[in-house]
């Protein structure tokens, strides 16, 4: 409908819906002193509620990482390129679902999928093409990847910084490697038809050992919270659930033998910031402290760096709206500026097509620009913490870190992160998130301006949306799959793969096997079914 | 009356759920049966599914982009099973400019993000209407 003259709205007044926090925590009018209880805190200092590093952004900024990748590694490099160029600071590779189920471009139900939402990609050449002319020990790199695709991914990185003749020591970056939130949130009905869990943690706790003995700068885990998030849980499950899914990969760590000071300040998260702006910077700063206690108290870690959260950060795309998108670029900065002022480590800035489509070049380049603006214009860099001391985030920060620890000692009750998985207990919060957020919405208990306020007419939104891969695409990457399969010594292959399902079989670390296979040519697709058969695990889909 | 049937399903390997299980429950408290199929379907085992649940309406969620490459792969197999007649929907995040192309292709109705629940159950209540008047 056309959006009328509201002679009235000025005698009427406007004023906040309600006056509670998004995951519903109710604020008072004011905070004063009183409502702070501890006052002591600085930045640096343990439990580093006000950042990891005292002088914070002083020191260096945080990583401008928008994620990229789609169609073949070859359009990907392109893309690389373009955003470094346009300003980026770090890469963060995402690979198609295909990758992220472990197949091949050519499975039967791949090809609508192949390179749609991140690179197609399944040979040790093409990760050569994915990162031709990029220096592999000068740029950090996130890889967005979960087990049993991981291992071979990360196999195919290291044999590429072998061939290019950089040392294991030199590589900088973050595989994903979470096993709960392969594709989207930790449903069991987008997980479970693909590998099964445990083998998935335990494979993926493979591909963590090898990088704690071989890799020293290399991060072997992010705990995936965005995903989790995306599935319209709210903050304080987003953060919950994040650290008790940290949990359980410590837990394994340390039966593995490992020592947690070698590998906890190598573990990262992935978290989400959504539109509330105090209560996603609160939730970032009590994280950051309950991360802090936990090492300390329950692990007992011994290096600082070990009680350090650190955390990358996408603004929310959940928040974007298809109607009036230009309006996603005032979302997009006011979510930028709350990652800052939480203290970051790296921020992809989730941009303003995204409710259509992937980004487009151009759209790209805005969300970079929106990161640069913060970090050089504003003067928000020149101080660490800045609203540390604010009665009110401190107080949010303290209710949160109650609200989270008392849903971890649920989590802890019900069994741990994997037993309430199993059980369906995580389903069931996505469900009630989801049918929460639907109804907020429709109800309008969230307004969310132009979509249920203040809407008005908009035949089509007034930006051009990506058509990123050329229709060729998709069938280019089969033949290609196919034709490499053609060009291979096949007993090569065939005794490489059974090495991979009898190491698997046995228990041991499945990723040196997994690293001779990629040498041997193996498919990312093939090494995965080697490790599906070595679990005697079908694939339950189509 | 029988209980208007409705199939709701993803194809292939996009793995994103929100939309159609929102929707799922919309339509179920409005009265539809809904035969939900989740995720990481072939358009063959969608259009059987609907023969033999004699559903009304095949609807079908997307959010990577690949509703093109589906929605003429679902009308080609309709077609082979010769139930061109039932009410094809899709839903999800699709650019606007492809809305038009995939009504060419055969598809009935395509809701964007944001449609009301309201609408989205009048659209799909004509529909079944206009199915028993034929």
């Amino acid at each position: 409908m056309k959006r009328e003259i509201d002679f009235d709205a000025y005698i009427r007044g406007e004023r906040p819906k309600n006056f509670k926090t998004a995951s519903g925590i109710e604020v008072k009018e004011f905070y004063t002193i009183e409502d702070v209880k501890d006052k002591s805190e600085i930045p640096g200092q343990y439990p580093f509620t006000r950042g990891i590093h005292r002088d914070m952004y002083r020191g260096r900024f945080w990583t401008r990482r928008q994620q990229t990748g789609y169609g073949t590694p070859e359009e990907s490099n392109r893309r690389m390129k373009a955003v470094l160029r346009a300003g980026q600071t770090g890469l963060n590779i995402d690979v198609d679902v295909v990758v992220k189920l472990g197949l091949d471009p050519d499975h039967p139900l791949a090809f609508g999928d192949i390179g749609l939402v991140g690179t197609s990609i399944s040979t040790f050449e093409d990760m050569e093409k994915l990162f031709d002319g990029i220096p592999l020990d000068k740029v950090s790199t996130t890889l967005i990847v979960s087990p049993p695709a991981s291992l071979v991914i990360m196999a195919m990185y290291i044999l590429l910084a072998r061939k290019n003749g950089i040392p294991e020591d030199a590589l900088m970056g973050t595989v994903m490697n979470d096993s709960f939130n392969q594709l989207v949130g930790p449903t069991k009905e987008a997980e479970l038809p693909l590998f099964p869990i445990e083998a998935n943690i335990k494979i993926g706790i493979d591909l963590m050992e090898y990088c704690v003995k071989r890799i020293p700068k290399w991060n072997i885990l992010n705990v995936n919270a965005y995903n989790m998030r995306e599935t319209c849980l709210d903050a304080k499950e987003e953060a919950a659930f994040a650290m008790c899914i940290a949990k359980e990969y410590i837990k394994r760590l340390i039966e593995r033998g490992l020592d947690i000071d070698d590998f906890a300040g190598r573990i990262g998260f992935f978290s989400d910031i959504g539109m509330d702006f105090f209560e996603e910077i609160a939730k970032i700063r009590a994280m950051r402290r309950i991360w802090a206690k936990m090492l300390k108290e329950e692990f007992k870690v011994k290096k600082e760096r070990s009680l350090w959260f650190r955390t990358a950060i996408q603004t929310s795309g959940l928040a974007l709206t298809a109607k009036e998108p230009l309006n996603n670029i005032a979302r997009a900065t006011i979510q930028t500026l709350a990652a800052v002022l939480a203290g970051a480590q790296s921020i992809h800035t989730t941009s303003y097509d995204e409710a259509y489509a992937l980004p487009t070049e151009e759209a790209q380049k805005l969300s970079i620009r929106i990161q640069e603006i913060l970090a050089y214009e504003t003067g928000i860099t020149k101080v660490a913490d800045p609203l540390g001391g604010s009665y009110f985030v401190e107080w949010l920060t303290d209710k949160l870190e109650e609200e989270i620890l008392k849903l971890m000692e649920e989590v802890e009750k019900e069994g741990g992160f994997l037993e309430c998985y199993k059980k369906g207990w995580v389903d069931e919060r996505i469900a009630k998130g989801r049918k929460r957020y639907a109804e907020r919405i429709e109800k309008k208990e969230d307004l969310i301006v132009g979509v249920n306020i203040f809407e008005d007419d908009e035949e089509k939104p007034p930006i051009s949306i990506s058509k990123v891969y050329s229709s060729t695409m998709q069938k280019s990457r089969i033949d290609y799959v196919r034709e490499y399969k053609k060009r291979r010594d096949t007993s090569k292959v065939k005794r490489a793969l059974e090495s991979v399902y009898r190491e698997a079989k046995k228990g041991s670390n499945v990723f040196f096997p997994i690293l001779d296979a990629v040498e041997s040519m193996a498919t990312l697709g093939e090494i995965c079914e080697a490790l599906r058969r070595a679990y005697d695990f079908e694939l339950r889909i189509g | 009356m029988t209980k208007k049937r409705i199939i709701l399903a993803k194809l292939g390997l996009d793995g994103h759920t929100n939309g159609i299980k929102i929707v799922a429950s919309w339509l179920m408290e409005a009265g539809f049966e809904v035969i939900y199929m989740g995720l990481y379907n072939t358009p063959e085992k969608v259009v059987k599914a609907a023969i033999e649940e004699d559903a009304d309406i095949i609807g079908l969620s997307f959010l990577e982009g690949s509703h093109i490459y589906y929605a003429e792969r679902v009308i080609e197999v309709m077609k082979s099973y010769g139930i061109e007649g039932k009410k094809l929907v899709f839903g999800g995040v699709i650019p606007p400019d492809d809305v038009e192309r995939l009504k060419e292709i055969g598809v009935t109705e395509v809701f964007l993000p944001g449609t009301p629940r309201e609408i989205i159950i009048s659209k799909l209540e004509s529909m079944i209407g206009e199915r028993d008047e034929n």
